[in-house]
C-alpha cells in the first residue's frame, strides 16, 4: 500500500489542534462533573458503567485505531486486572489502591511478553489468536479455582476509598471513574499527539500508514506495537480493577468473548480514530441497552439479553456498511461547524 | 504406560480432533473462496445444534432432523452473504471480519430469545450404546463423530478435486480475475461457499450436541477454537486444516488424560498457539505462499 500522508491524516483524523482538544476536553469534564448533580440514581449508575467500558474502549482504540492491530481478548485484560485487585485484596489483605497499581503493572507485564511473542503474527492470524487467549484465560480462571474461585468467582471484595473516605454510593463511584476516565482520555490525547502517537499511526495500515514505510524511516514497529499493547492492556487492567471494587463480586463469565467483541463495537461504532470514540461508542450502546432492558420486557416479552445481542449485531453492521469511521467524524464535524483545518 | 489408558486417550483424542477438523474446516471453504474470516461460523454449528434438538424432541426422526437443520442453517449462511458480505465486498477484510462479528451476535440473540438459557442435549445418535473395546470405554456417539467427520472430508477433497463447481470455488479464491475471465461468477461462488460452510456447521452441530451439550452462547468458543485449528495447519490448505484439528485434539486428549485438574483446556490452546508462533503460517504452509 502506497505512503500517503494526506491519506493518512484524513483517515486517522489527525487532531485539529491541541488547544482545541484541551477545551473540548475541559468542556467534556464539565459536563460530565455536573451530570450528577441533577440526575436521579438511575442515570449515575449507568454513567458508571459508560465510564468502565469508555476505558477499556479508550485502551483498545490506541491498538486498533491509531495502530492498526486487532484485538478480539480485551475481555482477559479486563479480567486479569479484576482478578489480580480481587485475589490481592481478599486472600493478602493488600488495601484497594496498592492492589490496583500492582494489577496494572501485573497486567502490562503480561501483556509484553505475551504482545513481543503474539506480534509477530499478523493481521486476521492476530485477530484468531487473540480470540483463543481471551478463552486461554477464561480456562485458566476455571483450573486455579484454589485461586480465583473457579465459577464461584471472588465475593467480598472491599471497595476503593479516597482520603480515608469509602463508599459505596453511587455518587462516589461516579465521580472517582470519570475523574479516572478523563485522565486517561487527557493521556490518550497527548499520546495522540506525541512522537509515539505519530509512530504509531506510521504503522498503521487500515489508515494509509505501512509497516515498511515506517521501518525505513527508523520505526521500530515491534516495539511500538508492543508498547501501545501494554498500555491498552493497563487501561482495561485499571477499569477492571475499579470494576472488582466497584461490584465487590466477580465471577469468570463476565471476561469471557462476549465481553471483548462488545467493546471492540463499541470502539467500530464509537470512531477508532479518536480517543473520543470511546466515550461515544459507549455511552450509545450502554444507553441502547439500557433502554432495552426497560421496554423491551412490557413489550414483548423473554429474556432482554436477546434483544441486547440482536440490537448490537444490527449496529455493527449498519455501522460498518454506511459508517465505517463511526460516530466520532460526524460528532466532531457538527461541534466544529467548519472543516478541519488544512493540512 | 497401560495400553487401554493409550487406546482411550488415542480415540478421544480422535474424536476431539474430528471436532475441530470440522470446526476449521467451515473456515476453511469460506476463507478460500472470499478472503473472509467468517466469525459467525461457530454460530451455524450452535444452530445446527439447537435446530437439531428441538425438531427430534418434538418427534422428527433423527436424520430428517439434521437434513431439515442442515436445509435452515445453509439458508441463514446464504442469507449472511447475500444481506450482509455482498454489499460490503469491496470493503477490506478487517471490516468484512467484523460484520460477520455482528451477524454472530444477531444469530446468538435470536437462539437466546428461540431456546433461552438452558443447555441442551441428544441421546447418542441413533441410541448407539457405549462400546467396551479393549478396557476402553467408546461412547456410542464417538463412531458417528468420527464416521461422518471422515465422510465430510472426503466429500469435500471429491467436490473440490473433481467437480467443476469445485475447481471453480478454488479458482476464485487463487486468482480472481482468471476466474472471472473464465465466466465464474465470483459472488456466486462466494454464496455458495457460505451454503456449503452453514451446512456443513450445521452437521457439525448434530454430531456434537450428544457429546458437549449445546446452548446460545457456545459459538464464540467454538470459533475461536476453530479458527486456531485451521490457522496452526495452515488455512489455506485442506490438508492443513486437518491436521491442525487432529494435532489439536490429540494435544487436548493427551494432556486430559496425563495431567490431572482440568488444566487440559489451558495447555491445549497455549500449546496450539505456541505451534502457530513458531509456524507462522501454519504448519503445512511454506513461507511466501497463501
Amino acid at each position: 500500500m502506497p505512503f500517503n500522508v494526506r491519506d493518512m491524516i484524513e483517515k486517522t483524523g489527525r487532531i485539529s489542534s491541541t488547544n482545541q482538544q484541551y477545551l473540548a476536553a475541559g468542556m467534556f469534564t464539565i459536563l460530565i462533573m455536573t451530570i450528577p448533580l441533577g440526575a436521579g440514581a438511575y442515570p449515575n449508575t449507568v454513567m458508571i458503567e459508560v465510564a468502565f467500558y469508555s476505558i477499556v474502549t479508550m485502551g483498545l482504540i490506541m491498538l486498533t485505531g491509531f495502530t492498526g492491530q486487532i484485538s478480539l481478548g480485551h475481555a482477559a485484560l479486563f479480567g486479569c486486572g479484576a482478578y489480580v485487585s480481587a485475589i490481592l485484596t481478599t486472600r493478602y489483605l493488600v488495601p484497594p489502591w496498592p492492589a490496583l497499581f500492582l494489577a496494572a503493572g501485573f497486567t502490562g507485564a503480561i501483556a509484553y511478553a505475551v504482545g513481543r511473542a503474539m506480534f509477530r503474527l499478523h493481521g486476521l492470524i492476530l485477530a484468531g489468536v487473540t480470540l483463543a487467549l481471551n478463552l486461554l484465560f477464561y480456562y485458566l480462571i476455571g483450573s486455579i479455582s484454589g485461586l480465583t474461585g473457579g465459577a464461584m468467582g471472588i465475593m467480598n471484595i472491599p471497595p476503593l476509598s479516597v482520603a480515608g473516605y469509602t463508599s459505596q454510593s453511587v455518587l462516589f463511584n461516579y465521580y472517582l471513574l470519570w475523574t479516572i476516565a478523563i485522565l486517561l482520555l487527557i493521556f490518550s490525547l497527548n499520546l495522540a499527539d506525541s512522537r509515539f502517537g505519530r509512530a504509531l499511526r506510521s504503522i498503521n495500515t487500515h489508515a494509509g500508514g505501512s509497516e515498511e514505510a515506517a521501518q525505513v524511516l527508523g520505526v521500530n514497529i515491534m516495539k511500538y506495537k508492543v508498547w501501545v499493547f501494554v498500555l491498552s492492556a493497563v487501561y482495561a487492567s485499571i477499569a477492571g480493577s475499579v470494576y472488582a471494587h466497584y461490584t465487590r463480586i466477580i465471577e469468570p463469565n463476565t471476561f469471557m468473548l462476549q465481553f471483548s467483541a462488545l467493546v471492540a463495537l463499541m470502539a467500530i461504532i464509537g470512531g477508532r480514530s479518536s480517543p473520543w470514540g470511546a466515550f461515544l461508542g459507549a455511552g450509545l450502546i450502554v444507553s441502547i441497552r439500557q433502554l432495552l432492558r426497560e421496554f423491551m420486557p412490557l413489550i414483548i416479552g423473554g429474556p432482554t439479553g436477546s434483544y441486547e445481542l440482536i440490537a448490537y449485531g444490527v449496529i455493527l453492521v449498519v455501522a460498518l456498511l454506511f459508517l465505517p469511521q463511526g460516530l466520532f467524524p460526524i460528532v466532531k464535524k457538527a461541534i466544529l461547524r467548519r472543516k478541519p483545518v488544512s493540512q | 504406560m497401560d495400553f487401554s489408558i493409550a487406546l482411550q486417550i488415542f480415540l478421544s483424542g480422535l474424536n476431539l480432533g474430528c471436532i475441530y477438523t470440522a470446526l476449521g474446516l467451515g473456515f476453511f471453504i469460506v476463507y478460500n473462496v472470499t478472503r473472509v474470516l467468517n466469525l459467525a461460523q461457530g454460530e451455524f454449528v450452535m444452530l445446527g445444534g439447537m435446530l437439531t434438538v428441538s425438531l427430534y424432541t418434538a418427534g422428527t426422526p433423527l436424520a430428517a432432523a439434521i437434513a431439515i437443520s442442515v436445509v435452515i442453517t445453509s439458508l441463514v449462511g446464504a442469507g449472511i452473504y447475500r444481506a450482509v458480505i455482498y454489499p460490503a465486498r469491496k470493503a477490506p477484510g478487517v471490516t468484512k471480519v467484523f460484520l460477520t462479528l455482528g451477524c454472530a451476535f444477531i444469530i446468538e440473540g435470536i437462539a437466546l430469545r428461540v431456546w433461552g438459557w438452558e443447555f441442551r442435549s441428544l441421546p447418542a445418535f441413533f441410541n448407539t450404546p457405549t462400546i467396551k473395546f479393549w478396557d476402553a470405554t467408546i461412547f456410542g456417539q464417538t463412531p458417528w463423530v468420527i464416521g461422518i467427520t471422515l465422510l465430510m472430508v472426503i466429500g469435500l477433497f471429491l467436490f473440490f478435486g473433481r467437480t467443476i463447481h469445485g475447481k471453480a470455488l478454488r479458482a476464485c479464491a487463487n486468482e480472481p480475475l482468471g476466474a472471472k475471465t473464465m465466466g465464474i461468477s465470483i459472488e456466486r461462488m462466494a454464496l455458495f461457499s457460505f451454503i456449503l460452510a452453514a451446512g456443513l456447521g450445521a452437521v457439525v452441530g448434530a454430531l456434537i450436541t450428544p457429546l458437549t451439550m449445546t446452548s446460545y452462547s457456545m459459538g464464540l468458543p467454538l470459533t475461536a477454537k476453530g479458527l486456531l485449528a485451521a490457522f496452526v495447519g495452515g488455512i489455506t490448505r485442506a490438508e492443513g486444516v486437518i491436521l491442525g484439528g487432529i494435532i489439536y485434539g490429540m494435544i487436548e486428549s493427551i494432556t486430559a488424560g496425563l495431567i490431572p485438574g482440568g488444566y487440559h483446556g489451558v495447555i491445549a490452546l497455549a500449546i496450539l498457539i505456541g505451534i502457530l508462533l513458531i509456524r507462522r503460517r501454519g504448519i503445512l504452509v511454506t513461507a511466501g505462499k497463501g
